[in-house]
C-alpha cells in the first residue's frame, strides 16, 4: 500500500511495471481504516480477526466490491 | 508496563511487551531482551516467538531467524514509511500501518514518505486523535484475498 502524488502517477508508475492498477482512494478513507483495523492491537486479549470480521470492517469504510473481497467466493 | 515474573509468562504478555518496547524504544526487541525480561532461556523465547508467528499469527519474523521483522503496524526494519512524534521515531510497513502507527500510540505525528513514481515527498499529519494535513492518494495494488500470500511484499 503505497503513497502516490497523483492518480496520473499511479498510472505511470504500474505501466512502467506492468502491473494492472489496484483500488485507489484517499488518505481520509485510510485514515479511518487504520484505525479501525488496529483498534484492538494492544488489548490482552487480542487475536487475529476471522475472515467475516476483517471483511466487515472493509465493508463498514465503504472498501465493497472484488477487490476488496478476503475470500474468492 | 508489564514486569518480569518467575511465573509462568503468557504468549500474550510477550506479544504486548513486544508491542511496548515497540511505542517506547522505536524497534523491535531482541530475543535476548525478550528472555531478560521474562526470565526466560533463548531457546524458550524462540520457541515463543514462532509459536506466536505460526499460531497467533501476530508477528512476522526474518526468514531464518528468531529475530522480529513485524509487528504489524511497526516495521523493525527501515522502510519507506517514517513516523514521527515528538523525538520518537519508528517505521510503518506500508502507509496503512504508518497511519495506524499514530493511531495505536494515540499521539500527534507526521509521516513521512515519497511518491513512488515522482519522487515527491509526501507528508500526512495526525493531531487531536484525527487526520490533519494530507497529500496523495492511495494505491493498493494487491486485492484483499492475496495480502497475506506474501505480508513483504503486500
Amino acid at each position: 500500500m503505497l503513497l502516490f502524488r497523483s492518480e496520473d502517477d499511479i498510472v505511470a508508475w504500474c505501466e512502467q511495471r506492468h502491473i494492472t492498477p489496484g483500488a485507489v482512494f484517499d488518505v481520509a478513507r485510510l485514515w479511518r481504516l487504520a484505525t479501525t483495523w488496529y483498534g484492538d492491537r494492544l488489548d490482552s486479549t487480542w487475536r487475529r480477526r476471522t475472515i467475516p470480521e476483517r471483511q466487515a470492517i472493509l465493508d463498514a469504510v465503504g472498501l465493497t466490491g472484488s477487490f476488496w473481497r478476503l475470500t474468492s467466493s | 508496563m508489564i514486569h518480569a515474573t518467575q511465573r509462568h509468562t503468557a504468549d500474550s504478555e510477550i506479544r504486548l511487551w513486544i508491542y511496548e518496547h515497540f511505542i517506547d524504544v522505536g524497534r523491535a526487541p531482541s530475543p535476548v531482551e525478550i528472555a531478560a525480561h521474562f526470565q526466560l532461556t533463548p531457546g524458550e523465547v524462540e520457541h515463543r516467538l514462532r509459536r506466536l508467528q505460526d499460531e497467533a499469527d501476530a508477528l512476522v519474523l526474518l526468514p531464518g531467524s528468531s529475530y522480529i521483522w513485524m509487528a504489524e503496524p511497526f516495521s523493525a526494519a527501515p522502510t519507506s514509511f517514517t513516523v514521527r512524534s515528538g523525538a520518537r521515531v519508528w517505521w510503518g510497513n506500508c502507509i496503512w500501518d504508518a497511519l495506524a502507527i499514530l493511531a495505536l500510540v494515540g499521539t500527534d505525528g507526521v509521516v513521512s514518505t515519497a511518491c513512488p513514481h515522482s519522487g515527491q515527498p509526501l507528508l500526512v499529519s495526525v493531531s487531536g486523535r484525527g487526520l490533519g494535513e494530507a497529500h496523495g492518494v492511495v494505491h493498493f495494488a494487491v486485492p484483499a484475498r492475496e495480502w497475506w500470500r506474501d505480508i513483504g511484499f503486500t
